[in-house]
C-alpha cells in the first residue's frame, strides 16, 4: 500500500501507551478552527460579492489555496515524521555496556555526534532527535510543532513547509479581498456581510505577522540546509554545516525528493526461509591457517570443558580472532593459562582494552571461556547456560546479576531477578541466544526512569564530582540503567565512577575508549579489577577473577560498597547474596564517590588520559589515589566481621561480608 | 541419560541463532542511505569477503537510486501537489517501488548465498534503515549432544 500516512507516535511500536493529554490537542483544535472557520465566512459572505463585481476567478483562486494549505496542513498533522523504531534488545549487544553516551562519526570531514538514546536504544543517527512529547526518535528532527501537534521531521518537513508558504499566501488573500470588500462598502459597515467581513480581516491581520516570521524563517531555513533543532541549539554556529549541499540543491531536496518510507506500521514478511546446516564455509587464509596452528595448542586442552563446539562437522576449533585485535604477544586465552598457574600475572592484555566491536575469535574463544565459567558459577538451573556467544556472553553477566538485582536502583529486582535473568536467556540446546525480556526492561525502566533521565541530563545530579564534561562523557548505561545487569555491578561502585572513566577513555580519544595501555604501569591486579571489571565482557571479567588472588579481589569493592557485595555475583551462592545486600546504595551517592573513585582510579596511571576538560569535576592527584588503594589494599587482608568463603571456579575463594 | 537422547534427536538437523551482527551506516557522504562496506571480523569464517562486500555495495546503490533526486521524483512531487496529495492513495512513489526491489534482492541474496552459509540477512528497513542485521547461526546437531553431556557433568558437581 503505498499510503504512508500514520498519526506520529500513534503506533503501537515506538511509544506504547502514552497517557491521553487533552491540552495537546488545544492548539491544533484553536488552528484549525480558525483556519477552517475564517475561510468559510470569508468564502461564504465575501466572495459572493467579489465574484460579482469583479472577477468569478477569485473565489476560485481563494478556493484552491485554501484547499493546498489544508492538504498541506493535514499531511504535516498526520503523516509520520520519520520515527525510528525502537531497537530491539538484541541491537545494543554489540555494545560493551559501558559504552559512551556519545560516538563520534565523520560526516563529510566534519566531526557529527551521536548520542545514544536511552529510550529508544540507539545512537542517534546525525540529525535525528529525540522528541520528548512525542516520545520518538525523529530522522531529521526539525521540531515539534503544537499547532499541528506532530513533530516535524524528514518524512512531513516538505509538507510544513509547503502549508507555511501556502497558509501565508492564503492569509494574504484573504486580508487582500477582504479589504477590498470593506473599501467598496465604507457606507454599508453596519450589515452582516460587512461585519463578518471585518472580523476575518482581524484575524487575518493578526496571524499574518507570526505566519509570515515563521514562513520567513524556514525559507532561510531550507536555503541554509538546516534544521530548526539545529538553528536555535546553534550547532553549526560559526562551525561548517556538513549537511548543507549548496542552496539550489537544499530547496531540491526539501522539494523535490521522492517521498521517504516510513519505518513503523509496516507489514513485516514472515520470515520463510530456513537455515539448515551444514554451512558452508569459506576456505581460510594463510594468516587463518597460521593464527590457528599457533592456538591450536592452547584450545585443545580447553576442548573438554568446552559445554559447546561450533560446529559438528567441523572438527577445527572456533576460528582465532584477528591478529589485530589482539594485544601483541598475548593469546588470548592466556587468563585461563594464569588461572590454572594461581599466581599473580603481569596485568593481562584484556584488560587493556574492552573489545571495541565484536570479532569472531573474542567471540568464539569468549563464548567458550563464558560457557566454562558459568557452568561453573552460575544458574546451574539450566544446564545449557545462557552464556552466549562472544559479545553476547557478557549480558550473561548480567543476567546472572540481575538476578542480583542491584541493575536497578528503586527496586522490583527481586521480582524481576528470577524470571528476567533466566527468562532473558532462552536457552537453546546448545548455544543460547540471550535476549531481554521487555518486560524485564520496562519493569526496570519503570523503577528506574527518574534516575535514568537524572543521570543522562542532570549531570549535577551526580554531585559535584561530575564535571560540565560527562555530558560528552558519561556513559549510556548510566542513561540506561535498565540495560543489563552488569550495571547492577556498576551501579554498585558507583556511577561517579564511569564519568571517571569516560573521561579517561574520552570521546576525543579512540571513538571506543578502552583502558589505555597507562593500565600495565599500575601496580597489583586488584586495581585493575576494581576499575575495569565493570568495563569488561564477562569473560574478561571471569578470567581476572581467576587471575587474581581472591583474597584481595572483594577488598576494593567492600570498602566503598555500602551494603558490600561481591564482585562475583556470577557465583550463584553470591548472587541471591548480592540480591540480598545489593540494592546499590540508592541513587549515585555522591557520598560514596570520593572512596569510589580512589578505587575505580587504582589504576591510577588512568589519570594520565583523562583529558582536561573532565577536569572539572574529578581532580584527583595519582597519589592520593595510590594510598586509597593502599588503604584498601590493608583493609582487604583482615577479613570483616561476618565473611563467608565461597569457592568458585578453579578453586579460587571469594570472601564475601555477610 | 534419556534427556541427551532427546536432546539429540530433536536437535540434530536444526541451527539455533548465535549471534547478530550489525553492519553500521555510513555517514562520510551525509545523510544518504549508505552502509559501511567494511567486513565484520565475525564473518570471517562464515563468509567470503567478497560476496559481503558485493551485496552491501548493491545495497547502497539501491538506495541511492531510492533518493535520487531527479526528474521522476520531481514529476512525483508536482503531481501530489496538484492532486492535493491523493495520487500516493493510488501510486507508489519511487523509493517505495526501489524499497520492493531490495526486499526482493535481499530475499534473493539470502537464499542463494547466506543461508546456505548459515547467514541471514534482515531488511534495514525493518531497523528504521540504521543499521543491516545479519544472523549468525550455529549448528545445533553437534551442540545438542554437548549440551546434554554438559548437563550429566554439571549434575554431577
Amino acid at each position: 500500500m503505498p499510503v504512508g500516512l500514520s498519526v506520529g507516535g500513534a503506533l503501537g511500536d515506538p511509544s506504547p501507551s502514552r497517557p491521553f493529554r487533552p491540552s495537546r490537542y488545544v492548539p491544533v483544535s484553536a488552528a484549525t478552527a480558525f483556519l477552517v472557520g475564517s475561510t468559510t465566512l470569508f468564502l461564504c459572505f465575501t466572495c459572493p460579492w467579489l465574484s460579482e463585481r469583479i472577477s468569478s476567478i477569485i473565489p476560485l483562486y481563494n478556493g484552491v489555496v485554501f484547499l493546498f494549505t489544508l492538504a498541506n496542513f493535514c499531511m504535516a498533522t498526520f503523516m509520520d515524521p520519520g520515527i525510528f523504531p525502537r531497537a530491539e534488545e538484541d541491537e545494543d549487544k554489540e555494545d560493551d555496556f559501558r559504552a559512551p553516551l556519545y560516538k563520534t562519526v565523520d560526516v563529510r570531514g566534519i566531526q557529527v555526534r551521536m548520542k545514544w538514546c536511552s529510550t529508544c536504544r540507539f545512537y542517534r543517527p546525525p540529525r535525528c532527535s529525540h522528541c520528548s512529547v512525542c516520545d520518538n526518535c525523529v530522522e531529521e528532527f526539525d521540531h515539534h510543532c503544537p499547532w499541528v501537534n506532530n513533530c516535524i521531521g524528514r518524512r512531513n518537513y516538505r509538507y510544513f513547509f509547503l502549508f507555511l508558504f501556502s497558509l501565508t499566501i492564503h492569509i494574504m488573500n484573504v486580508f487582500g479581498f477582504s479589504l477590498l470588500y470593506i473599501l467598496h462598502h465604507t457606507k454599508q459597515l453596519d450589515q452582516v456581510n460587512a461585519g463578518v467581513t471585518m472580523a476575518v480581516m482581524c484575524v487575518a491581520g493578526l496571524f499574518f505577522v507570526p505566519v509570515a516570521g515563521l514562513t520567513g524563517f524556514h525559507v532561510v531555513l531550507v536555503a541554509r540546509g538546516r534544521t530548526t533543532n539545529e538553528q536555535v541549539t546553534g550547532k553549526f554556529r560559526g562551525g561548517v554545516n556538513p549537511f548543507t549541499h549548496g542552496c539550489l540543491k537544499n530547496i531540491g531536496y526539501v522539494l523535490c525528493s521522492s517521498q521517504a518510507p516510513r519505518y513503523l506500521g509496516r507489514l513485516r514478511k514472515p520470515r520463510s526461509l530456513q537455515v539448515q546446516p551444514p554451512f558452508l564455509r569459506p576456505p581460510l587464509s594463510e594468516a587463518q591457517l597460521a593464527a590457528k596452528v599457533l592456538d591450536n595448542g592452547i584450545q585443545q586442552s580447553k576442548s573438554s570443558l568446552e559445554i559447546m563446539e561450533s560446529q559438528s562437522t567441523d572438527a577445527d576449533p572456533p576460528p582465532p580472532p584477528k591478529p589485530e585485535h589482539r594485544y601483541p604477544g598475548l593469546p588470548h586465552t592466556q587468563n585461563e593459562e594464569c588461572s590454572l598457574l594461581n599466581e599473580t600475572p603481569p596485568t593481562p592484555s584484556l584488560y587493556k582494552y574492552r573489545p571495541a566491536y565484536s570479532s569472531p575469535g573474542k567471540n568464539h574463544t569468549a563464548s567458550t571461556h563464558s560457557s566454562k565459567m558459568s557452568r561453573g558459577n552460575s544458574m546451574t538451573e539450566s544446564p545449557s547456560v545462557p552464556v552466549t556467544t562472544g559479545q553476547p556472553s557478557y549480558l550473561s553477566d548480567p543476567s546472572l546479576s540481575s538476578r542480583g538485582g542491584a541493575g536497578c536502583r528503586g527496586g522490583g529486582e527481586g521480582g524481576r531477578a528470577g524470571s528476567g535473568g533466566l527468562g532473558g536467556a532462552s536457552a537453546f540446546g546448545g548455544r543460547s541466544y540471550p535476549s531481554f525480556t521487555d518486560t524485564l526492561l520496562q519493569s526496570a525502566a519503570a523503577s528506574c526512569s527518574s534516575s535514568l533521565r537524572s543521570a543522562q541530563t542532570a549531570h549535577n545530579a551526580l554531585g559535584p564530582l561530575i564535571s560540565e564534561g560527562t555530558t560528552s562523557t558519561s556513559y549510556k548505561s548510566l542513561a540506561n540503567q535498565t540495560r543489563n545487569g552488569s550495571l547492577s555491578y556498576e551501579s554498585l561502585l558507583t556511577p561517579s565512577e564511569s564519568p571517571e572513566f569516560e573521561s579517561a577513555a574520552h570521546e576525543l580519544s579512540p571513538p571506543r575508549p578502552h583502558p589505555p595501555n597507562s593500565l600495565s604501569t599500575v601496580p597489583g591486579p586488584p586495581h585493575i579489577l576494581g576499575y575495569t571489571s565493570p568495563f569488561l565482557s564477562a569473560q574478561q571479567r571471569e578470567g581476572s577473577l581467576q587471575a587474581c588472588p581472591a583474597p584481595l579481589r572483594p577488598s576494593p569493592n567492600r570498602a566503598f560498597l555500602r551494603p558490600t557485595s561481591s564482585p562475583p555475583s556470577r557465583a550463584p551462592p553470591l548472587s541471591p547474596r548480592a540480591r540480598s545486600l545489593g540494592s546499590p546504595p540508592p541513587g549515585p551517592a555522591p557520598g560514596h564517590t570520593p572512596l569510589g573513585k580512589s578505587l575505580s582510579y587504582g589504576g591510577g596511571a588512568e589519570l594520565q588520559h583523562r583529558p582536561s576538560t573532565s577536569g572539572g569535576g574529578t581532580p584527583m592527584p595519582n597519589s592520593t589515589f595510590k594510598q586509597n588503594v593502599a588503604n584498601h589494599h590493608a583493609h582487604s587482608h583482615k577479613p570483616a566481621g561476618g565473611v563467608k568463603k565461597v569457592t568458585g571456579v578453579g578453586g579460587t575463594t571469594y570472601e564475601i561480608s555477610v | 541419560m534419556a534427556t541427551e537422547f532427546h536432546n539429540l534427536q530433536e536437535l540434530r538437523h536444526s541451527a539455533s541463532l548465535a549471534n547478530k551482527v550489525f553492519i553500521q551506516r555510513d555517514y562520510t557522504d551525509g545523510t544518504i542511505c549508505k552502509f559501511q562496506t567494511k567486513f565484520p571480523s565475525e564473518l570471517d569464517s562464515r563468509i567470503e569477503r567478497t560476496l559481503f562486500e558485493d551485496t552491501v555495495k548493491t545495497l547502497n546503490n539501491y538506495y541511492a537510486e531510492a533518493e535520487k533526486i531527479g526528474g521522476q521524483s520531481y514529476l512525483e512531487g508536482c503531481l501530489a501537489c496538484l492532486t492535493v496529495y491523493l495520487i500516493f492513495l493510488c501510486i507508489e512513489t519511487r523509493y517505495e517501488k526501489v524499497l520492493k526491489k531490495i526486499s526482493r534482492y535481499i530475499q534473493e541474496q539470502n537464499e542463494k548465498i547466506y543461508a546456505p552459509r548459515g547467514l541471514l540477512i534482515t531488511d534495514p528497513l525493518e531497523r528504521g534503515m540504521r543499521v543491516i542485521e545479519i544472523s549468525v547461526y550455529e549448528d545445533r546437531g553437534s551442540s545438542g549432544s554437548s549440551s546434554g553431556s554438559s548437563t550429566t557433568s554439571s549434575s554431577g558437581r
